[in-house]
């Protein structure tokens, strides 16, 4: 009796097990699972890389329906071109501002207005000149990621030296400080200034000027020789080609330098005892600054273009950026999540930095004719006015 | 009768069979040189052949954008500065270091061809730069030579060598001279060992001296040497982009002074999506490089064959 009982009892639970099995088999049936994958450079940093990888997790943990997977792509652009024209671009994808005007102008890239308009989602949150960097007339391809503006980065030893107590606000400033710093210091160029137009442009629209529009005209040559001046009078030099301003500015050898938000990390990072501080840009007539940003994008051959909006949609969302601001390696490009501390002198920017790269379709063209010619302006072999047409030619695709 | 028969029988038998014979081992040559013909087809005629094709279309990453170009994409790059500056850089860094290459490359393969003591440890130390990965050495030259380098604290100079656009092309000469040389001794040592001993033991019985010896016997029979480095070293420079674009960057700056024709047709490609005018650069330069090579074929190379 007990026996058969036994047995009962063994061949209930068995089928108990058996039919849970099968239900939890037939339940993840149902429920399938989209593959997303999300790219964009590796940044040579692990802990930059690793916060890509973070995001993947955040993302896998709370949706149960898409799982996304973070891929590093060397060699960006070029990689990218082959893989758009394979068809096989990522799902999710970081574009650079600089290039976004060519890939839309080759059709590789899907504009978001349908799905934006489908989810609801809320494009004011973003800073609209970070917004508008990925606009082509009305329609977006893009959700800024992140974003950085210039900054005057200045050091305390060399300006402790010279007893100058603040950063220079003007252009003006800029030149007596640096007359000043190379007086009383061991310092013979105060400034270090790339031979670059990612730098010398904020000086364009600081005195008028613009890189879109008239480019020849008197407040961008203006500012060319204003930039390219400091370098002449000796106050400013450019850094040795194994080098950057940041690195001159973490070995001491430059008291004044314009770069972005990048240079907080990697002064962290490489020169942790060095001490400078972050100013806002100089001003010349007006304010005037460049904004470097990416945005994430989806590409026109994409398959999985829904749930790759998803993806797309909660990374740029306030859940997204609050994981990606948290080690501050960039600036937010949503006014509804705060940068980290210390990023006060790049955020005032955000209302009137330009997107770098304009939504030009030839830009990639005209950033090498900006720093071939600039070079040349430097050395001498060249005209202000020659480079800015060169640079006008070029833009237009000529 | 029946003789004369069987007699001029025997060789029409003789010939076919040996014909069958011929034809059965050409056949198994074309079998084995199938594979590698296929091969070469797929990865190299094919490539040129849609090269060709797509130079005469404006061509962007998702393929053909108009229907015909013409002679567009030929007339742009023909016309474009840029270009003409990639050639006339690429013709100056020629010219200077395949010489180079050669001279430093024989003057290191006549060295370590002599009975001297840790032969192998110097075949190995020359050889070494040429297999060096070319980003290692080109950071290791960047500091150097910087204006703060080793080098310009030994010579009391503040120059940027490698970030000045009127050295930066003729650092990369130098340092190529050098990385390359090792590669070139290989050859010459080979073509040096191949010298029958009794000609050296010939002109020591007659007391020719050292340099004379050089001069009229060990140089004239590496002419062989002398031609296959030529024109494979000649090709292999004009090929310049790895130290190119580390230097100078995809722009090939400062002011152009590093752009290359390769490096102008990775630009257009992969930078400007410019594919038609990529391809256009590349045939251009093909023709050219082709033009050279049997240059090089009808002055060394008909000395070499004499």
């Amino acid at each position: 009796m007990r026996k058969r009982f036994a047995v009962t009892l063994g061949l209930v639970m068995l089928a108990v097990v058996l039919l849970a099995a099968s239900s939890a088999q037939a339940g993840h049936k149902s429920q399938k699972v989209t593959n997303i994958t999300f790219a964009g450079w590796s940044s040579g940093n692990t802990t930059e890389d690793g916060l890509d990888q973070k995001m993947a997790d955040a993302f896998n943990r709370t949706h149960k329906s898409i799982h996304i997977q973070w891929e590093a792509i060397d060699n960006y652009t070029t990689a990218m071109t082959t893989r758009f024209a394979a068809h096989n671009a990522p799902d999710v994808f970081y574009v650079d501002s600089s290039v976004i005007g060519d890939w839309v102008h080759q059709g590789v890239i899907q504009p978001l207005n349908s799905y934006i308009t489908k989810s609801h989602l809320k494009t004011n949150v973003f800073y609209p000149k970070l917004l508008g960097a990925f606009k082509v007339g009305k329609k977006i391809y893009g959700l800024p990621k992140d974003w950085s503006p210039l900054a005057e980065e200045t050091g305390n030893a060399l300006f402790a030296q010279a007893g100058i107590r603040s950063a220079p606000k003007t252009w003006a400033q800029l030149k007596s400080d640096a007359k000043t710093i190379q007086q009383k210091t061991s310092s013979q160029h105060p400034i270090c200034l790339s031979p670059d137009w990612a730098r010398m442009g904020a000086f364009m629209y600081q005195n008028g000027g613009s890189i879109t529009k008239n480019l020849t005209s008197k407040a961008n040559a203006t500012a060319v020789n204003f930039y390219v001046g400091l370098i002449k009078s000796g106050l400013a030099y450019t850094p040795p080609a194994n080098s950057w301003c940041g690195q001159e500015l973490g070995q001491g050898h430059a008291a004044i330098i314009f770069e972005g938000n990048w240079l907080l990390p990697y002064m962290k990072g490489s020169y942790p005892d060095t001490k400078y501080h972050v100013n806002p840009m100089v001003k010349g007539k007006q304010q005037g600054n460049l904004a470097f940003t990416v945005s994430y994008s989806i590409a026109k051959s994409d398959k999985n273009k829904a749930a790759a909006f998803k993806v797309l949609s909660w990374l740029t969302g306030k859940q997204g950026e609050k994981i990606w601001m948290s080690l501050g390696l960039a600036l937010s490009p949503r006014k509804d999540v705060p940068s980290v501390g210390g990023r006060k002198p790049f955020l005032k920017a955000a209302p009137y930095a330009r997107g770098w790269g304009f939504g030009n379709p030839n830009f990639a063209n005209a950033y090498q004719v900006m720093g071939n010619d600039l070079n040349a302006v430097i050395s001498g072999s060249k005209t202000t006015q020659q480079m800015l047409s060169d640079v006008a030619k070029a833009l237009k695709g000529k | 009768m029946a003789t004369t028969t069987a007699t001029e029988a025997t060789p029409r038998r003789l010939r076919v069979s040996m014909a069958s014979a011929r034809l059965h081992e050409a056949g198994w040559g074309y079998a084995f040189a199938l594979l590698p013909i296929a091969i070469f087809g797929l990865f190299f005629i094919y490539p040129i052949g849609y090269s060709i094709y797509i130079s005469f279309y404006h061509w962007g990453i998702l393929g053909k954008t108009s229907p015909g170009a013409g002679t567009f994409n030929y007339s742009q790059v023909l016309h474009d500065p840029v270009y003409h500056t990639a050639l006339k850089n690429i013709a100056e860094y020629t010219l200077v270091v395949v010489p180079l290459e050669m001279a430093l490359g024989l003057g290191l393969a006549l060295a370590i061809n002599q009975k001297i003591r840790g032969r192998n440890f110097f075949r190995s130390a020359f050889y070494f730069p040429s297999i060096a990965s070319s980003v290692a050495i080109v950071t290791i030259i960047l500091f150097i030579f910087s204006n703060d380098g080793l080098f310009n604290h030994l010579f009391g100079s503040t120059k940027d060598w490698y970030g000045d656009a009127s050295t930066v092309l003729w650092g990369i000469v130098g340092m190529n001279a050098w990385t390359t040389s090792g590669t070139v001794m290989v050859f010459y040592l080979a073509a040096l060992q191949a010298i029958p001993e009794d000609v050296y033991e010939a002109a020591a019985l007659d007391n020719t001296g050292a340099w004379r010896t050089f001069r009229k016997i060990t140089f004239p029979l590496l002419r062989p040497a002398h031609f296959f480095c030529l024109v494979v070293f000649s090709i292999g420079a004009l090929k310049l982009f790895d130290q190119s674009y580390l230097i100078g960057g995809p722009s090939g700056g400062p002011d152009y002074a590093t752009i290359t024709p390769i490096l102008y047709i990775y630009n257009q490609v992969f930078q400007f999506s410019a594919f038609g005018v990529g391809a256009a650069a590349g045939v251009v330069f093909f023709v050219l490089l082709f033009l050279l090579t049997v240059f090089e074929r009808f002055t060394v190379g008909r000395q070499e064959a004499a």
